[in-house]
């Protein structure tokens, strides 16, 4: 028996955005976070701009984003316990996390013989701090006994987070999850990688406009930071304990593409699998999806290859649907995104609105669909597809029902 | 298994994509490829209906990679960002990111023996191994896959491994961190019996348990056990569980084998396994 899935807490920590009223505020408005990084002297690096969250989450180790999820999960919790009770039974956490930190300055003093001999805390976060930890902590701060699911595919590992903690509620394997996505790439091993593999943008001078998905002048992705969480329970526990659905997750997919290393597949064959599986999933055919939010990179290879799955999977209806890429307003936040760009879609189909593409301003011939170009749009949604395409060739997708066509729906 | 070489070139579809692999993607392509092997599968029956489900040890940096970005990157002893930016980034060899990413090992898997069905890519340590065997075997009781790939790699004979493993309580000696990568392969019994396979092993049962607690005040030693079959000496990360099995098969083990952990994250799992002679 499967069991449908609620939505009830949301919680974010972005770029244009400490909470998800302003990150809606922000997303409607066109307002980009991207901008010259502050956090520490990008020099002569090549790409010296990003999506940075502006103000200091306090987390027990210095690696941002344990402190980016911790304060996400927090207004999930908060939301989702803000009319009835707490939800109950076993909880669990699925999470999308980003690499290891790897402090170069730690290494320095290593390498000069002044290792850290302090505290367990100082020990533990010397040099490298496991990713790992993050997902304790928050199991730990909200009392998640089942054991953490986590998922490093890249950047897909926000959806797929979504993805498997929807099925471990709807299956009947959890009481609630919390699923989302933590990431900062931003330190100077994250851009200088990046960097060195030439997918960043090098458009410093103009922050704002460097992050140009299925536009002509593309250069290549700008990283992002932050954290997007939510909340999932059973549709009738939800409504018993009093609580107010906010949306329902009602498929997932993902798919290999068993193809190339840094490229897509040519026929798209991964990503068009990732999303019919996940329209399979929920039981939708493809003319019942009302949007989609596009991974949207801005990469000169990703675009017109997520263009061409669109295609694919959606035949004569891709034109129809208005197509958001929340990345060229907050960045790539890798590990993150599809949680985070998930909260985008959700909140902006409950409040009956599509997000624009910033910096469309020449579409790219390949690219030839609705990306709602610079300018938000009202447009009534249903259903939402989300979709996340990782390096290495890990596709996912989820499909999410608005708060107004889950509840018409009994 | 611990191959005698690490060489899985013969294992490869394509011979450009070894300047890409670093020690855990040889390890799970070679690992993959032996299992595959004993089941008598090929690139072309898998596809779509085979699913991956893939653990990955600490992410691995040799001293040798990261040393000329250090040597490039310092002012008097301190670490100066305007000479890493300056040409101390340059000096990383350029494929060190795909060598040391943690999906990767997935990648190599899934672009080698055609596997393009749900995955569930996962890390650090054995714990998150039964995280994944519990979503292999989700899929394949929901009849989205026939067959899953379950694998486990540790690249931990590197300096940065090695560090972390002498910061925790109790700190593991360096040479008891072994480099080990080990490949199931589960099938739905219906799909198994249609293509004549015949099993090795059943997963009989699995149980796991998480206790949340503070990662910084609450370290505590981990303990691995077995029944049945002895586990090798030395610490094999998320390879622990597949070598235990690889060495009950090889070794004409017939009954019950039991692996036992419980881990430094404070997950405790048991797993039971008929193994057939």
């Amino acid at each position: 028996m499967k069991r449908r899935v609620a939505i009830t807490g949301l919680g974010v920590v972005a770029p244009n955005g400490a909470n998800v009223p302003e990150f809606l505020d922000a997303l409607l408005a066109g307002r980009s976070g991207i901008r010259a990084v502050r956090s520490f002297d990008t020099a002569s690096l090549p790409t010296r701009i990003a999506g940075e969250v502006r103000g200091h989450y306090g987390a027990p180790l210095p690696d941002r984003k344990i402190g980016f999820a911790l304060e996400a999960a927090r207004q999930a919790f908060a939301q989702a316990c803000a009319f009835g009770s707490a939800p109950s039974g076993r909880g669990g956490l699925s999470l999308g996390v980003g690499l290891e930190l790897f402090s170069m300055a730690d290494l320095a003093q290593q390498h000069s013989g002044r290792a850290s001999s302090g505290s367990s805390l100082e020990r533990l976060s010397f040099m490298q701090t496991p990713s790992d930890l993050c997902a304790h902590f928050l199991s730990h701060a909200h009392s998640l006994s089942a054991p953490p699911l986590l998922h490093v595919s890249a950047c897909a590992a926000g959806s797929d987070a979504l993805g498997a903690g929807f099925r471990r509620v709807r299956d009947g394997r959890a009481d609630f999850m919390l699923v989302g996505g933590t990431d900062s790439m931003i330190n100077p091993l994250g851009m200088a990688g990046f960097a060195a593999l030439n997918a960043t943008s090098t458009r410093n001078a103009e922050p704002e406009r460097a992050s140009r998905p299925f536009d002509r002048g593309r250069d290549g992705f700008v990283l992002g930071e932050g954290a997007g969480m939510l909340l999932l329970e059973p549709w009738q526990a939800a409504l018993a304990r009093g609580a107010q659905p906010l949306g329902e997750l009602v498929g997932y997919g993902n798919s290999l593409d068993a193809h190339g290393i840094s490229e897509p597949h040519p026929e798209a064959r991964g990503a068009a699998q990732a999303m019919s599986r996940a329209l399979a999933d929920a039981g939708l055919a493809p003319t019942q999806i009302s949007a989609i939010n596009a991974h949207g990179t801005a990469t000169p290879k990703n675009d017109p290859i997520e263009t061409l799955a669109i295609h694919r999977v959606f035949g004569q209806h891709a034109w129809n649907m208005p197509i958001s890429a929340t990345k060229s307003l907050i960045g790539h936040l890798i590990s993150a995104a599809g949680a985070v760009e998930a909260v985008a879609a959700l909140v902006c189909m409950n409040a009956g609105w599509v997000h624009p593409t910033l910096n469309l301003d020449d579409a790219d011939p390949a690219c030839d669909l609705d990306y709602v170009p610079r300018v938000a749009r009202r447009h009534a949604q249903d259903y939402v597809l989300s979709a996340s395409y990782g390096f290495g060739g890990h596709n996912a997708a989820i499909v999410l029902r608005g708060a107004e066509a889950a509840l018409a729906a009994g | 298994m611990d191959p005698p070489t690490l060489d899985p070139s013969a294992c490869l579809r394509s011979k450009k994509t070894r300047k890409f692999m670093g020690t855990q993607d040889d390890l799970a392509v070679l690992a993959a490829a032996g299992a595959l092997a004993q089941a008598g599968l090929t690139a072309e029956a898998l596809g779509e209906r085979a699913g991956l489900f893939a653990v990955v040890g600490y992410i691995p940096f040799n001293r040798e990679d990261i040393d000329p970005v250090l040597a490039n990157s310092l002012e008097g002893e301190h670490f100066s960002m305007a000479r890493f930016s300056a040409g101390g980034f340059q000096r990383a060899h350029p494929l060190l990111t795909f060598r040391c990413l943690p999906n990767m090992p997935a990648f190599h898997v899934s672009a080698n023996f055609n596997v393009q069905g749900p995955y569930f890519v996962s890390y650090p340590g054995v714990g998150q191994v039964y995280t994944a065997l519990e979503e292999a075997r989700a899929e394949l009781d929901s009849g989205r896959i026939d067959i899953a790939l379950a694998f486990g790699v540790a690249h931990q004979r590197n300096f940065l491994v090695q560090h972390h493993f002498s910061r925790v309580e109790p700190p593991e000696a360096p040479d008891t961190l072994w480099d080990a990568g080990a490949c199931v392969i589960l099938e739905r019994a219906e799909y198994a019996a249609g293509r004549g396979a015949r099993a090795r092993a059943e997963l009989v049962e699995l149980t796991q348990r998480y206790t949340p607690h503070s990662a910084i005040s609450e370290q505590t030693p981990q303990r691995e056990q077995a029944t049945g079959v002895p586990l090798r000496e030395g610490a094999r990360g998320p390879a622990s569980l597949f070598t235990l099995l690889f060495d009950a098969l090889a070794k004409g083990h017939s009954g019950e084998v039991v692996h036992t952990v419980d881990t430094r994250d404070h997950l405790s799992a048991q797993s039971r396994w008929r193994v057939l002679s």
